[in-house]
């Protein structure tokens, strides 16, 4: 597989990214990963859709957005809310439906938001929040507010109608819109090549004159890199892009379906794991090491028991408060 | 108060509430200088230039989410959908997203948008003629209006406007040529508040939309036969006024709903249970288009919908007025 910034072509700038980001991207990961162990722990985890295998896309979109940027994101919504800063204890209570969460517990891991932290919000209908989130970027655009609205979804959504007439509306007004697609290879159990005509994904976008590139999903680093391009030419008025982030789905499609792939497979999907991939890295490069990574771990490991301990003294919501927001 | 036809009534409201408030957006086809598929934008154009009135592509379900989203955001858009039948493409946004949107964020975030939709049989065929009423009003999270006066059509649809919540606003291709009175002075009409159009004792007529003309055109040969009826015109409906309803069937025992859609888990079967629970003792009909697609051919179109024949032989069947027992809607 060949990852290239199409956008510009440059190299990709690891060199001049400092250790300690380095280290706060693996740790942002780290986090992420045990999330959804602890997730897992839970007495009722629920239908949860994973992160594994993504995290690298999660993490290094929301380092590359500013604050101010509307991300909306599919159901697999749990790495980039926790990345965009939604606290892991409210998450936790978002996920398991309890009155902790940011969304009291009713959106869980396919609806839910937190506009006080940039993450606008999920939505569990493959596809459906792409149109949104056109017009999310329209009234941005129509405010004057130079906020680029960012939307990520599967490589599933790229069959859908949606994403079409949105690129094409899109690229007609000149919205700020960022579409990203983290295609981690798999719609539940359909592999890409079977559920997308086009060769590449990236070239979905070209027709509507829409620059698009693909991107390693499994290098945080070049996720950060390639946003951040493609934000800079949106925000400077250069219209909507499209970035593919590669990655492979490391479980299956949720805790509730069955894996059909075969375990030769996903022993081998292992090699595309970004954790790993990124620790062996700083290692290589000399900004890790192992008193470094047990002081991550630790860190990691104490903000899951705080989360742990939010979530079991969280009330379960009141059925007749829920009327109110109707 | 003055005349205006509905579709000027419409392009006023559109433009009072534009000027007041900077938010408000149109999206829609055909919207711009052509005007509107009806001329019911006429002029809005010219007066707020193409980044407030926007044409959109042939494609209902970016133009929903576009408006979901961007009310999500901040504004307050008006999105047009020239024939119902094409909101089916819309549902998603508007269903899955914006009606659910105040609940699954815990009122963190709202979808201040107003579908306007236009519906009803005139010659177009199966696609382009349907009165999907009932569906619309069985979604937690929507407001649903439907006008049938010049009046109404401006007073709503500024609610419909001001609204913090999704709302599909229906009119219909057979009002807006006609005339009606409407006031000069801002007047917006609440959602939930239907009309008393006519009063009678014997029977209560309901209807909305363009079937509330026919049903007050029936009431007139009513009254020619000495029955006398209440007619109201339901001009929302969600929320549903119960209270003008349940005020005027305890009176007269009778309610016979009239719509243009399908009786089916329609309008009328639910107007009429809501009413059985509150008033005892209450006798109901329904009528609403045969169970067949709407036809482009004249004939065919006219038997599959109700007029003020069929609307005046279903109340005197359900007053035991009529020789012949043989039932208007079980012949349905």
């Amino acid at each position: 597989m060949i990852y290239v910034n199409k956008i510009t072509n440059i190299p990709l700038q690891t060199a001049v990214i400092g250790a300690i980001e380095r280290r706060r991207r693996l740790q942002a990961m780290l986090l992420l990963r045990s999330f959804e162990s602890a997730l897992l722990r839970q007495p009722k985890p629920g239908f949860q859709l994973l992160s594994r295998g993504e995290e690298a896309i999660a993490v290094g979109i929301c380092t590359a957005l500013e604050r101010t940027d509307p991300l909306l994101c599919s159901g697999r919504s749990i790495g980039i809310a926790l990345a965009r800063g939604v606290p892991a204890g409210g998450l936790l209570a978002e996920l398991t439906g309890k009155d902790g969460g940011p969304n009291k517990g009713r959106a869980g891991r396919a609806h839910v938001s937190m506009p006080s932290v940039g993450l606008f919000g999920a939505h569990g209908v493959v596809g459906g929040n792409i149109s949104v989130a056109a017009g999310v970027a329209l009234a941005q655009q129509h405010l004057g507010t130079k906020a680029v609205t960012c939307c990520v979804f599967g490589d599933g959504a790229c069959g859908a109608g949606s994403l079409h007439e949105t690129l094409n509306v899109a690229a007609l007004w000149q919205l700020p819109l960022l579409l990203i697609c983290d295609n981690n290879g798999f719609a539940v159990s359909t592999p890409v090549r079977q559920g997308i005509a086009a060769a590449k994904l990236t070239d979905l976008a070209g027709p509507f004159g829409v620059p698009a590139a693909a991107v390693d999903g499994t290098d945080v680093d070049a996720v950060v890199s390639a946003t951040v391009e493609a934000v800079a030419a949106i925000r400077a008025g250069g219209g909507p892009r499209f970035l593919e982030m590669r990655c492979t789905r490391l479980g299956s499609h949720s805790t509730l379906t069955r894996e059909e792939r075969s375990a030769a497979d996903v022993e081998r999907f292992m090699d595309f794991d970004p954790l790993p991939l990124y620790e062996r890295r700083l290692r290589d490069d000399g900004v890790l090491d192992h008193e470094r990574w047990v002081r991550i771990q630790a860190e990691v490991d104490a903000e899951i028991a705080e989360a742990e301990k939010f979530v079991e003294a969280a009330s379960w919501p009141d059925a007749e408060a829920a009327m109110l927001d109707v | 108060m003055s005349k205006l036809f509905f579709r000027e009534a419409i392009a006023r409201a559109i433009t009072e509430e534009m000027d007041r408030d900077a938010r408000v957006i149109l999206l829609g086809q055909d919207i711009a200088a052509h005007g509107g598929s009806y001329a019911e934008t006429r002029g809005l154009f010219e007066r707020f230039g193409p980044s407030r009135v926007r044409n959109t592509p042939v494609a209902e379900a970016v133009t929903v989410g576009l408006a979901a989203g961007a009310a999500a955001a901040g504004l307050r858009p008006l999105a047009f959908i020239t024939y119902i039948d094409f909101l089916m493409l819309g549902l998603d946004p508007l269903v899955n997203y914006a009606a659910k949107l105040r609940f699954k964020s815990a009122g963190q975030l709202t979808a201040p948008m107003v579908v306007k939709a236009t519906a009803g049989a005139k010659g177009q065929g199966p696609t382009h003629a349907q009165a999907l009423d009932s569906w619309l009003m069985n979604v937690p999270g929507l407001t649903v209006l439907a006008p049938s006066t010049a009046g109404d059509a401006y007073g709503l649809l500024k609610t419909a406007i001001r609204s913090p919540g999704p709302v599909v606003y229906i009119d219909h291709k057979r009002l807006f040529p006609l005339g009606g009175m409407v006031p000069d002075c801002e007047e917006l009409i609440p959602a939930g508040s239907a009309a008393v159009r006519r009063e009678g004792r014997h029977i209560t007529i309901v209807a909305h939309s363009y079937m509330s003309v026919v049903a007050l055109e029936a009431s007139k040969q009513l009254a020619l036969a000495g029955i006398e009826a209440d007619v109201i015109d339901l001009r929302s409906l969600w929320p549903i006024d119960w209270e003008t309803l349940a005020n005027s069937v305890r009176r007269t025992g009778h309610a016979l709903f009239v719509e243009e859609g399908q009786v089916v888990c329609g309008v009328g079967a639910e107007l009429a249970f809501g009413l059985q629970e509150r008033v005892s003792g209450l006798r109901v009909a329904r009528l609403g288009a045969r169970r067949v697609p709407v036809s482009a051919s004249p004939v065919l179109e006219a038997d599959a919908i109700p007029n003020a024949q069929r609307i005046v032989l279903s109340a005197r069947q359900l007053l035991g007025r009529v020789a012949d027992n043989r039932s208007e809607t079980a012949q349905r």
